[in-house]
């Protein structure tokens, strides 16, 4: 199977430091990281579940990526570790693009680039949800609807101006204010590139320990009868072992099973299976 | 009627686009409310369903990717039969929420079978083929555009009934299903993100993320601060151990 090759291809480890051309003259300009703050508006284009904003996350950072990379293979590097999983919120997204710009541009260890990523994503993704979902929209909809409920359509108008101010002053600011952030904190990481790397690791694995308990979602509604009793294999069993098992245990299994070089389509193809049979409204009730 | 229907459709296409892409927010009942009012001439009953609507879709925003009954079709529909039917705004709940739940199911289903699609892009960024990334997003943003279309063109043309009977054509179990698989799915996601990042020495971090939200249910900023802290114990301890900069090497005494 061709697309089993190239799974296996990517399990080549290239040294993360490794740049066939490590020039680092090129400079983002403004117009370049403004450029890419307009596409990150496509961020969530192509979301799906299995890697969230991924592709779309790649396609806002694509113009500053060909401009950094002139070498083609570079430049292959750089966006297959951009395609891997990506979900953050897209108000606070072009930080992290500002950030990760400048590491690029610094032709920094790919390591250190993708646990910063995966560090930044998580915690601003929470922010995101309670700054702009919780708080500016309803405060800009209660404006709104107001005027509205009495018929003046100028109720939409306001509701709109009022939410886009903040809306586009952020993502232009938090591009800008990232990607400086970035460049200084480069500047005065004197240290071995590894040590960075390996903590920075530290925090991206945490992360990832996290989004897998609030992310990855599963849990059985099977109910065991013995005699007069019954039994709930999720509340009464497993959440006393522990919450989130069945979560983890799948994350893990998949894990397992892309270490042993089963394609990820395959993967999805599993999952999609055990989705619809845990659904079958069999006699005994359904699976999950 | 038809072109009221077409234009309103176009709207809802729009309007779907946004919700998730561009994110202005026009695709909120206050807006979708004064448009439909607009293409069906009746921009005053338009506005008041479309703030009446506004209310009830406020607290159902998307958290942490969960999706809410579909905000734009709920919106659309509702406000354009309230107008169609002069009807009192409030029925407008009634008829626009059954669309709004069958919609956000397909959207989990379209956002389930759209993951394939991954790995099609995998091989794009592979051969560095930028051009290959931009049309699959530009293939995501397509099938949304027609999809909302559709939704909203034919309860609109077809009237509330009929649509429904052809929204309701997929067994209920498979929707679900899909539905469930949705959710595992980030779990290829991650354990694709483990298979380059975990390496032995990090596996003691990864179960105290994981820990921390099951037992603690502490939000992902305060973990991240945790894992800060950690980094800069280690960062700092290694550079007083001078010999200690060799990466993950071994604490002494453990």
């Amino acid at each position: 199977m061709e697309s089993n090759e190239k799974v296996i291809n990517q399990n080549v480890e290239v040294n993360p430091d490794y740049y066939v051309d490590p020039s680092t003259e090129t400079t983002l300009t403004k117009k370049d990281l403004n450029k890419m703050v307009w596409r990150s508006l496509l961020l969530q284009a192509s979301f799906n579940y299995e890697r969230m904003q991924a592709a779309g996350w790649l396609y806002s950072l694509i113009p500053g990526l060909k401009k950094i990379h002139k070498n083609k293979q570079d430049l292959s590097e750089s966006m297959k570790s951009h395609m891997e999983f990506f979900n953050t919120h897209p108000f606070l997204v072009t930080f992290i693009m500002g950030v990760v710009l400048a590491m690029e541009e610094k032709k920094q260890n790919r390591n250190t680039i993708r646990s910063l990523r995966v560090a930044m994503m998580g915690p601003l993704g929470g922010i995101g949800d309670a700054l702009f979902w919780l708080t500016l929209l309803p405060i800009c909809i209660g404006i709104g609807a107001s005027l509205g409920s009495d018929g003046n359509p100028m109720g939409a108008v306001i509701f709109l101006v009022l939410f886009n101010i903040v809306h586009f002053a952020l993502i232009f600011g938090l591009m800008n204010y990232g990607y400086n952030t970035g460049t200084n904190a480069i500047g005065k990481l004197k240290e071995s590139t590894k040590k960075v790397s390996h903590a920075a690791s530290i925090v991206g694995l945490t992360v990832v320990g996290a989004l897998v308990a609030s992310f990855v979602k599963l849990n059985t509604s099977i109910v065991i009868h013995a005699g007069a009793a019954k039994v709930a294999l999720e509340k009464d069993l497993l959440d006393k072992i522990m919450p989130n098992i069945l979560p983890l245990a799948y994350t893990l299994l998949m894990y397992y099973l892309l270490k042993k070089g089963l394609s990820p389509i395959i993967l999805i193809i599993i999952t999609v299976i055990i989705g619809i049979i845990g659904k079958i409204p069999f006699p005994f009730g359904t699976i999950f | 009627m038809l072109l009221a229907a077409l234009l309103i459709a176009i709207w809802a296409g729009i309007a779907g686009l946004d919700m998730f892409n561009g994110l202005l927010h026009i695709h909120r009942p206050i807006v979708t409310g004064v448009i439909v009012g607009l293409i069906l001439g009746d921009l005053k009953t338009g506005a008041m369903t479309g703030a009446a609507l506004e209310l009830v879709w406020a607290g159902m925003v998307p958290l942490a990717g969960a999706q809410p009954p579909n905000v734009v079709i709920g919106g659309i529909i509702g406000t354009a039969f309230v107008i169609l039917t002069h009807q009192d705004p409030k029925v407008a709940i009634g008829i626009a929420v059954p669309f709004a739940v069958a919609v956000q199911a397909c959207i989990t289903l379209f956002f389930t079978v759209f993951s394939p699609v991954m790995h099609k892009a995998d091989r794009f960024a592979e051969e560095a083929n930028t051009k290959g990334i931009e049309r699959i997003n530009y293939l995501g943003l397509t099938i949304l555009f027609i999809f909302y279309f559709i939704i909203a063109f034919l309860p609109i043309y077809f009237g509330a009934d009929s649509a429904k009977a052809i929204v309701e054509v997929l067994p209920q179990w498979i929707i679900d299903g899909l539905g469930v698989a949705g959710g595992m799915m980030a779990g290829i996601g991650f354990a694709m993100l483990l298979k380059i990042m975990l390496k032995k020495n990090y596996v003691a971090f990864f179960i105290i993320g994981f820990i921390l939200v099951t037992y603690g249910h502490l939000p992902i900023l305060a973990v991240a601060l945790i894992g800060l802290a950690f980094a800069l114990y280690d960062y700092f301890k290694t550079s007083s151990d001078s010999d200690g900069v060799r990466r993950g090497a071994p604490k002494r005494g453990i």
